[in-house]
């Protein structure tokens, strides 16, 4: 699998609000191309909400959220800038249910208008990469939790993001496939070199990253190595 | 994008056969009710051309041309006419044959015109006028009557003397009897329902009509389908209700097929939202949504044509008209309502993917 350099992300006193309920206030944070950063913080702080704006798919209400110096949303085609620059999983693995495992990996580069061929051959690579070549023609439902979610990965990886946004990977898996899904997301960004932000209650998601970055409320209380935040 | 269009398809059996299906019985309302009316004009062209005639002399205002009484002595001013080659008075009697009421019995001069175009199939001529009858084709198949067996009209029984077809198809669902006998049965002396004429070489069915109408005041000419079907005040009625009838259908048909597709599109709104997050550009997604649109709508189409052919031709007889009118299938009906199909299948997917595509992925994924 060939690299992808890891992008640097920006994001300067952001805020959002749906409605009455402000999930975001004045967040700042900046993640190093490459890096691995841990989100934690309670339901409703605001953790999945600052991955939105990150990943483009919400725009902030007031700041701004760079990635390499673009700010996503405001590009003239976002969904072609996300499918460069940023590959998503989310707690549920979002599979299409009508198609193999190897026609969902598929899916992201059928957006890019790769070709036929090259589509099936990187997706098939992936599979690989994730352990799931066997599996490759099975459909969603016949797959287990965790093969769900590793496929889910491999998709993400499909055009080969510089940053992977993942939003509790782990959060509907048990404790040992957690663990394998968690082994899978780190070995692929030391191997790819990409800077991954992971939202999770998991602790062990902090223990792994470079650093983690707590909210409440909407505010970010605090950031740094694991070791300071776990405590 | 096909082979997903055709996997999406395919994999979501059930979801497809309800939407084809929604789009099936729009189409084929379509269908049965542009067959009737094609069926109905056919109908009432056959009836201004009984017997071979070319236009029809009727008694004006009346409910229905079947209703019309016209004095006999008209016959002898009309046949004198320079534009008139031949002129035979016709008395026409509904629901006379008790055992298949849709059966009308004509009463025709045995010398007219109208009876000597009969192609006798079996049998012979009536040689006693006032005891035998003719019976068309498709009465005596469905009666399961031949030559020597007895129809009893208006009470009265007859034997059968022979059988015709004429390829009218009121005429070969019906009988023919001396009109004097018939004039006996209504209790109609020196009257006839109508006169039907054959027009002289040269002569134009429009510019005779008019003329006649002139010349017979309180008469009405019939010489196309189209003032056939308006004759009387219950073939405007019924030309009015057909119309009304065909624009509800294309109404419904288009709710219901708008109304599935939508509602199709509006329950993957999380699948669709998902394309978008992984890239898809909005132009992309529209494209997979047409694209299904217009296979569904194809798929359901293609179906609807299918069960409107066959339904419509199986209501006429249940219903029993089918000696009135016959469902008549036309390639351009056939097409209309195939492009009403696929055209509305798509306009239906037109808003709810513009809703999708203007919807945050965000939002549309929550609802997954």
């Amino acid at each position: 699998m060939s690299q992808a350099a890891g992008a640097a992300v920006l994001v300067e006193g952001a805020g959002k609000s749906f409605g009455s309920v402000t999930a975001l206030r004045d967040v700042s944070l900046k993640v190093k191309p490459g890096e691995a950063v841990a989100i934690a913080g309670r339901s409703g702080s605001g953790k999945s909400t600052l991955l939105s704006l990150i990943g483009g798919l919400e725009q902030p209400d007031s700041g701004q959220v760079l990635i390499d110096g673009r700010a996503i949303w405001r590009e003239t085609h976002p969904a072609r800038a996300r499918r460069e620059v940023v590959g998503f999983i989310f707690q549920r693995h979002l599979l299409l249910s009508t198609l193999s495992a190897r026609a969902n990996v598929e899916v992201p580069l059928i957006g890019a208008r790769v070709h036929r061929s090259e589509r099936r051959d990187r997706a098939l690579e992936l599979l690989q990469e994730v352990g799931l070549a066997d599996r490759a023609e099975h459909l969603p439902h016949e797959l287990s939790g965790g093969e769900r979610q590793r496929v889910a990965v491999a998709r993400a990886l499909a055009n080969r993001p510089h940053l992977l946004l993942a939003d509790e990977p782990t959060g509907a898996l048990d404790s040992q496939t957690s663990e394998r899904v968690l082994d899978l997301l780190f070995r692929l960004r030391d191997a790819l070199g990409m800077t991954m932000i992971v939202v999770s209650y998991d602790s062990a998601v902090g223990t792994r990253a470079d650093r983690t970055v707590s909210l409440t409320d909407g505010r970010i209380q605090a950031s740094g190595e694991p070791a300071l935040c776990t405590q | 994008m096909l082979a997903i269009i055709a996997t999406n398809l395919l994999r979501s059996r059930a979801r497809t056969i309800f939407t084809a299906g929604g789009i099936a019985v729009g189409v084929a309302t379509i269908v049965a009710l542009l067959s009737f009316t094609q069926g109905l004009r056919n109908t009432a062209d056959e009836f201004i051309h009984l017997g071979g005639s070319e236009l029809g002399i009727f008694q004006a205002n009346v409910s229905d041309p079947t209703a019309s009484i016209l004095p006999a002595s008209i016959l002898g001013q009309i046949s004198a006419r320079p534009d008139v080659a031949r002129a035979t008075p016709l008395l026409l009697m509904v629901e006379a044959v008790k055992t298949d009421p849709a059966a009308v019995v004509f009463g025709a001069d045995p010398n007219g015109f109208f009876t000597h175009n009969l192609v006798l199939v079996k049998g012979d001529k009536p040689r006693s006028a006032a005891h035998e009858i003719l019976m068309g084709d498709r009465l005596a198949e469905h009666m399961h009557l031949a030559p020597g067996g007895t129809l009893t009209v208006k009470g009265r029984t007859f034997r059968v003397a022979g059988v015709y077809h004429s390829g009218v198809l009121f005429e070969d669902s019906g009988a023919v009897l001396a009109i004097e006998q018939a004039r006996q049965l209504t209790g109609r002396s020196g009257e006839e329902t109508d006169v039907v004429v054959q027009l002289a070489p040269g002569a134009r069915a429009s510019t005779a009509g008019i003329s006649i109408e002139k010349s017979f005041p309180g008469t009405q000419i019939i010489s196309d389908p189209e003032q056939a079907l308006r004759a009387g005040a219950d073939g405007t009625l019924i030309s009015n209700a057909i119309l009304v009838i065909v624009v509800i259908a294309l109404i419904v048909g288009a709710i219901s097929v708008a109304n599935t597709m939508a509602m199709s599109i509006m329950e993957r709104q999380g699948e669709l939202a998902l394309l978008s997050t992984v890239g898809w550009s909005p132009t992309r997604v529209a494209s997979l949504i047409f694209g299904e649109g217009i296979a569904v709508s194809v798929l359901g189409s293609a179906l609807g044509l299918l069960i409107g052919v066959i339904g419509g031709g199986l209501l006429v007889h249940a219903l029993g008209v089918s000696a009135y009118v016959s469902p008549s299938v036309t390639a351009w009906g056939l097409g209309r309502a195939l492009l009403v199909g696929v055209a509305i299948g798509v306009l239906g997917g037109i808003y709810p993917a513009w809703r999708v595509t203007r919807m945050t992925p965000l939002k549309a994924l929550a609802g997954t």
